[in-house]
């Protein structure tokens, strides 16, 4: 359930005690943290048209209920990505009574430089250092209080995973809440730190500046705005610009950024990020020291998962082992919910509907809907989203997804994709709606509008059924073969056209690259269990709705007269019987139900000999059966997935797009065969 | 007198030569956004003029009458910028396309004053040295980290600077003219590199690699 920003903090900000946000640089162990303090009751939210979230929950410690936003991890709190935009307005809106800071004590030097940055912004800051097991283990060894002296902030040494010393962590930070709640709620004023010629500057500004602070710009000191505006913020810019008094100001900055440029030969954005990279060096090398730390298990993994030689045949059995455990694991899933349905509930489901509708066509279309509809997600979606949540989650938490995107960036970019995406490509074979989700890994809404597109067209389990069920075995296995060759080559020319088509480009990468961690149960569960339940929520309905319409079609017999309008398209261009045109109707609930209901149909309309279906529809007609149901749009679920994810007008374009293929390619396998004598 | 179409060639191949592996024809066609086709084409006047000369080794490169004539061009470009920024008080964002466009109408007269003008700058506005009226610069030949192997180092030396949000991303990872970089691994097909500064290892893709110059320790 994705809320706005505003509405979900300001809800936390009513019935906590203390807001807390948490800031941190990616893959600190800020996710880990958030979900060992609140357990399993976080709601995710969203800025309008933004893919990044926040997630909220709240906590309690003692007497206290204590709010927690999780912001999304970045390296800065500029605005130039969409992350670091949602993170710094996350804290600006939701006015938190501490930012806790994460810190990744193997790597302080680059995790101290966001801290200072909401310091410089006048941010009450509490520091927790993190993964201090792991930089103990590289012979790291921190002086904690040291590092708190210098920053003048609290620091607790925690190591997430474990839950140790978050107690700590938020009774420090309760402290200092209650601290500035006694001081009248007076920010810290950030102490001057930077070279001479620079703080003076920034002095000059913050004091012409003062009056427009918590009046037209959001609530930061003197000194943050000043800072802001020589960095050349854009966001404060415009906002100083549009006050009373702003463009003199700014018109100062301008000065004072050019004699900050005269005096150091670069840009004075430059030079403010150089001088806090300065400061944040120099802090991490006064207080840690840095052992002979042997390679670990860790690092020689990592070593071998990006190198070439090793890389691409770990990837490749990592690939195929994707596959296999979806498949598997999925298809086990799926045959214990279904039998537990049947058992289960689905008797009493029937009890009811026929004690409340009786026996007649209004029963039957109810049957269609909670009965066949739940038991068709349960078989078909449900499973396979559940076991990919799981298995996506392990490579994200363990590092390996990085590895990934650095082996295949290149291949992937031919088709305007990024290195990641090849995860939920593959992971598509199994099920399209789990993939489809799973594009959340890509950072621009082009590379998951293409990567969607792609997805939809890889096969899934339920689309190999009917190639294999009503091709393969019947006809035999080269024609399956062909099928699959067909929808590999459509996926490539797609991929290269789409890119070719999109406006925009590939995005460059710029990734870190995270050793291997060993992923906490705990953690890989809660995540697995959040993505699970917001699908849940969105796709049951869409799945419900579209049951009852597909069961009111057939049960009133308003399905034969569709015959007629889908003749010319079924009949005329492909040239299948009509009764397979309504099945490929049907298909939208799960595509495996085309095989069945085509068996079902034609025993009505052709008797009982049409149980083989080669006994109406020749071969090249099932060969033309099994591309068209294989291409054109994947199933209910996939077109919940696709509406969740990308909107329902990217969604539908998709889906226009799949049909208009599935009959260009159905009618030219049916033209192509007939002219080389096999129709 | 060289023609605008000879000096842009001109401008570069000198930005290109030297970037690590022999220049090509494609290459100097996409940096022109031109064919490759019509790259050969021009490059085979240049060096019927002996402004540039085709080497087996290195590619295309310029003569030293093609270099002075491109240092000449260079100066008049950073000196239009600095006048753009500092006279007309246009940003330093913004300057660099007009600057194109004034460069090959500046004659040798308008150049010496625009110099005394502007106060003879050392630098143009993104601190690029201004070379002097001898075409004698203080840059260093640079290399684009894409050029890098395995295993090798180097100090960054500049970041093309067209796309701010980029260079202020790379700046708040570290990666900023002034630090140390690291090749750790180059992945295969002309795939991204890992590089290691301050401390961290980052994926760069081909295309963001290409815009960071870097220089020997």
């Amino acid at each position: 359930m994705a809320l706005s920003c505003c509405s979900a903090v300001h809800e936390l900000r009513g019935h906590a005690d203390f807001v807390f946000a948490l800031a941190g640089n990616p893959n600190v162990g800020k996710s880990s943290m958030f979900n060992t303090l609140t357990g399993t009751g976080a709601v995710t939210a969203n800025y309008p048209g933004k893919t990044v979230e926040i997630n909220v929950a709240s906590t309690r410690l003692a007497e206290l209920t204590i709010g927690l936003v999780d912001l999304p991890g970045t390296y800065a709190l500029g605005a130039v990505s969409e992350d670091q935009w949602v993170a710094r307005q996350g804290i600006l809106d939701g006015g938190p009574d501490v930012v806790i800071a994460i810190l990744d004590a193997t790597n302080l030097a680059r995790n101290l430089y966001m801290l200072l940055q909401l310091q410089d912004m006048g941010l009450p800051v509490v520091a927790a250092l993190n993964l201090v097991d792991e930089a103990r283990k590289k012979g790291i060894e921190t002086d904690v209080a040291r590092l708190s002296m210098l920053l003048g902030v609290p620091v607790i040494p925690t190591v997430a995973t474990r839950g140790e010393g978050l107690e700590t962590l938020l009774s420090a930070a309760v402290s200092a809440a209650r601290a500035l709640r006694a001081d009248g709620g007076a920010r810290p004023g950030s102490r001057a730190r930077y070279g001479q010629d620079i703080e003076q500057v920034v002095a000059e500004i913050a004091h012409r500046a003062q009056p427009l602070v918590g009046v037209a710009v959001p609530a930061v000191t003197a000194r943050g705005l000043a800072l802001l505006l020589l960095e050349n913020d854009q966001q404060f810019g415009e906002l100083v610009r549009a006050a009373a008094g702003g463009p003199e100001l700014l018109a100062r900055v301008g000065q004072a950024a050019e004699r900050i440029k005269a005096a150091h030969g670069e840009e004075a954005a430059l030079r403010l990020i150089r001088e806090r990279h300065g400061l944040a060096g120099s802090i991490a090398d006064e207080v840690q020291v840095r052992g002979s730390g042997r390679e670990l298990l860790s690092q020689r993994l990592w070593r071998l998962t990006t190198s070439p030689v090793t890389g691409i045949p770990i990837l490749l059995l990592t690939l195929a082992a994707t596959f296999a455990f979806l498949f598997v694991v999925g298809n086990l899933l799926s045959q214990l919910f279904g039998m537990a349905w049947q058992a289960g509930v689905s008797p009493v489901l029937q009890w009811v509907i026929h004690a409340v509708a009786g026996n007649g066509v209004v029963a039957r279309i109810l049957t269609w809907g909670p009965d066949a509809g739940i038991q068709a997600a349960l078989a078909v979606g449900i499973p396979y989203v559940l076991t990919f949540y799981f298995l996506l989650a392990f490579l994200e938490d363990s590092g390996y997804l990085n590895s990934v995107a650095f082996l295949t960036d290149r291949l992937m970019h031919k088709f305007g994709l990024h290195g990641r995406s090849i995860i939920p490509l593959v992971a598509g074979a199994g099920c399209n709606v789990p993939a489809i989700i799973g594009t959340r890994v890509l950072t621009t809404m082009r590379e998951r509008v293409i990567a969607s597109t792609l997805i939809v067209l890889v096969p899934c389990s339920a689309r190999t059924a009917v190639i294999v069920g009503a091709l393969a075995s019947l006809v035999g296995w080269q024609w399956g073969v062909a099928v699959f060759l067909l929808s590999g080559l459509l996926i490539l020319a797609s991929g290269a056209g789409l890119n070719a088509l999109m406006p925009g480009q590939s995005s460059g990468l710029v990734m870190e690259m995270f050793p291997f961690r060993m992923p906490s149960l705990r953690t890989i569960t809660i995540k697995t269990w959040f993505r699970f339940k917001d699908f849940i929520f969105f796709a049951l309905p869409i799945v419900l709705a579209g049951s009852l319409v597909l069961g009111t079609l057939y049960e009133t017999g308003w399905i034969w007269k569709l015959t007629g309008p889908l003749a010319p398209v079924m009949e005329g261009w492909l040239g299948l019987p009509a009764v397979a045109g309504l099945t490929l109707i049907f298909a939208v609930l799960r595509k495996e139900l085309a095989l069945q209901l085509l068996v079902t149909l034609a025993l009505v309309r052709y008797g009982p000999r049409a149980t083989n279906l080669l006994s109406f529809m020749a071969p090249p007609q099932l060969f033309v059966y099994a591309l068209v149901n294989t291409i054109y749009i994947p199933c209910i679920a996939t077109i919940a997935a696709l509406g969740r994810e990308l909107g329902w007008k990217r969604a539908t374009a998709i889906m226009v797009f799949t049909v208009v293929l599935a009959l260009a390619v159905g009618g030219g396998a049916r033209f192509v065969l007939h002219a080389v004598g096999l129709g | 007198m060289a023609t605008p179409i000879v000096e842009e060639y001109l401008e570069a191949i000198y930005k290109l030569q030297g970037a690590g592996k022999a220049l090509g024809t494609t290459e100097l066609g996409k940096e022109l956004k031109v064919s490759a086709a019509s790259a050969s084409e021009m490059t085979d006047r240049l060096v019927q003029r002996g402004l540039a000369e085709k080497m087996k080794d290195t590619g295309i490169r310029l003569t030293r009458k093609g270099q002075r004539a491109a240092l000449e061009l260079i100066r008049k470009h950073r000196l239009s910028e600095r006048f753009l920024v500092d006279v007309l008080g246009m940003d330093w964002k913004d300057v660099h396309d007009e600057a194109c466009r004034l460069e090959h109408a500046i004659s040798p007269e308008v150049e010496s004053r625009l110099d005394k003008l502007l106060g003879s700058p050392a630098t143009c506005p993104h601190g690029h040295p201004i070379p002097d009226r001898q075409g004698r610069t203080s840059e260093q030949p640079a290399r684009r980290l894409s050029g890098l192997r395995r295993n090798e180092t180097g100090v960054i030396a500049k970041i093309a600077e067209e796309q701010r949000s980029l260079l202020e991303y790379l700046a708040t990872l570290g990666m900023m003219p002034g630090s140390d970089v690291t090749v750790q691994q180059v992945a295969p097909f002309d795939g991204p590199l890992l590089v290691q500064v301050r401390g961290a290892t980052y994926a760069l893709g081909r295309e963001v690699a290409e815009k960071i110059w870097v220089r020997e320790k």
